[in-house]
């Protein structure tokens, strides 16, 4: 119901067009410029494994290896700022964080 | 409605994740293009039909609720009555949600309705039509999800309050990320400024008794992918009721009305004659052919079916405890032990497209596949 529409994805085009480098780039393990969101400007990201499919620049997912096996943490993404991607926790004194999320992983619906 | 079992594309992987589809296989492919349902014109015309009147039926069950004070049956917190209350007198912005539908012998029943935190769009809105540009470029499809979420948000955009627009999910879930980053995405396109954050990065500011992001600036609009039973019931739930921003939480606190199985009873109550429903009680001992389903449930948790009194199929799960409500059992048709669930959007107020979800038993679960869908 939409046979003529053109569609365009914005952040994944974006992402897609920073990723599609020639391959020797890669191989030499170029950077991809990527933007944190849609006022920020683009930053420079390294990139994460060369040869990986689109999906891991977009979404990164990083875990911990425990005695117990791997155990996957989360997700980085392109579009949150380093800061977050690394899950650091500046305490401010006025400002508390953590109070949503504790429910589940996922919400599946 | 047919089920056509055909060749995947040779690069069926590749092809879905250069659109950033990365989830498409857990175990077993959950995108699943070994496969597709064909619809005629007039039974997608149906299916849309039905979407538009289901919608206008919730609506006003909503208001139906409202002014009798049924909350006790929705187990929604008491303290968070004026504020959902508020919500909805207020119409704060709303943008999606997605009936689950049954379609069977020229029959569509609804069999519950996710208002509140609805996931496959990205599927049903881009992945399925790629593959239908790859499959058979001349055919057609019930969607219009990617059009009509740019223009709602741009609709929206007047009815904001100035500022960002936040995106926020949970970081563990590459489904739930995809499905956020692409509504923010049709968002940009519509020319909203938005930033995306995980939901456990949300700050409260406790001098300024406001929500903030990771740089702590002010939150004033917020995309939340995740469920209001759970904002409710964790630590800065409360904070929603005096933030002084007054932030508008999309989907809106409304939204805990429908996306309760409560409703089902409800709308049945309300409503016997629509050709849409299925009959649905609170009570156990009003039908003998029924589905038993948490009024708080998720991804076809703890479902008990039966058939004369006996227990024909149920799922494990770790819900139930806020109640239950009784559905007339409306068995999912079956397509050699295949049983597709269709699952019809509304974007704004409109119906905008459908996707499928197919498992091989009777209760939609979190192993079901998407398969795409074509109109002849």
């Amino acid at each position: 119901m939409r046979k003529t529409k053109e569609i365009q994805l914005v952040l994944i085009t974006a992402l897609f067009a920073s990723c599609h480098q020639p391959e020797p780039q890669w191989r030499a393990g170029g950077r991809t410029h990527i933007r944190s969101d849609s006022t920020a400007p683009y930053t420079l990201m390294a990139h994460p494994n060369p040869g990986a499919p689109l999906l891991f620049y977009a979404f990164h997912p990083y875990g911990l290896y425990t005695a117990f096996g791997y155990r996957r943490m989360g997700y980085y993404s392109s579009a949150l700022s380093e800061e977050v991607n690394i899950r650091h926790n500046a305490f401010k004194s006025r400002i508390v964080r953590g109070g949503f999320g504790e429910s589940a992983l996922s919400v599946e619906s | 409605m047919q089920r056509i079992a055909i060749p995947p594309r040779n690069n069926w992987q590749q092809a879905v994740e250069q659109l950033g589809f990365g989830f498409h296989t857990a175990n077993s492919p959950y995108w699943d293009e070994s496969a597709y349902y064909s619809f005629s014109l007039g039974e997608i015309d149906l299916i849309e039909r039905a979407t538009t009147e289901l919608w206008e039926l919730c609506l006003e069950a909503v208001q139906h609720v409202i002014d009798n004070r049924l909350y006790t049956k929705f187990a929604i917190p008491t303290e968070f009555i004026p504020y959902l209350e508020k919500t909805w007198e207020e119409d704060h912005p709303s943008i999606y949600g997605r009936f689950d539908l049954c379609y069977k012998d020229g029959q569509v029943k609804l069999l519950e309705f996710n208002a509140d935190t609805p996931t496959s769009l990205y599927e049903a809105g881009i992945v399925q039509w790629f593959w239908l540009r790859d499959f058979d470029k001349d055919k057609d499809q019930f969607n219009s999800i990617h059009e009509k979420l740019i223009a709602y948000w741009s609709y929206l955009q007047s009815y904001l309050h100035p500022g960002k627009l936040h995106f926020a999910c949970v970081r563990e879930s590459l489904e739930d990320l995809t499905n956020t980053e692409y509504l923010r995405d049709c968002a940009i396109q519509s020319g909203l400024e938005t930033q995306l954050l995980y939901i456990d990065d949300i700050g409260w500011d406790r001098a300024n008794k406001i929500f903030v992001d990771r740089q702590d600036q002010p939150i004033q609009n917020i995309f939340k992918l995740y469920p209001w039973e759970w904002m409710a019931g964790e630590e800065f739930g409360p904070n929603i009721l005096t933030d002084r921003n007054l932030t508008y939480w999309i989907e809106p606190a409304w939204k805990m009305i429908l996306s309760n199985k409560a409703i089902l009873p409800t709308l049945w109550e309300l409503f016997p004659d629509s050709p849409w429903l299925l009959p649905a009680y609170f009570e156990a001992d009003r039908l003998t052919d029924y589905v038993r389903k948490p009024i708080l449930s998720r991804e076809g948790a703890n479902i008990d079916l039966f058939r004369s009194g006996s227990l024909l199929q149920q799922t494990d799960g770790e819900y139930g405890a806020e109640g239950s409500i009784y559905q007339q059992l409306f068995t999912l048709p079956d397509f050699n032990g295949k049983h597709p669930v269709i699952g019809s959007w509304i974007i704004g107020q409109e119906p905008a497209g459908m996707g499928i979800r197919e498992s091989d038993n009777l209760v939609t679960d979190n192993l079901s596949r998407f398969i795409p869908h074509l109109i002849v």
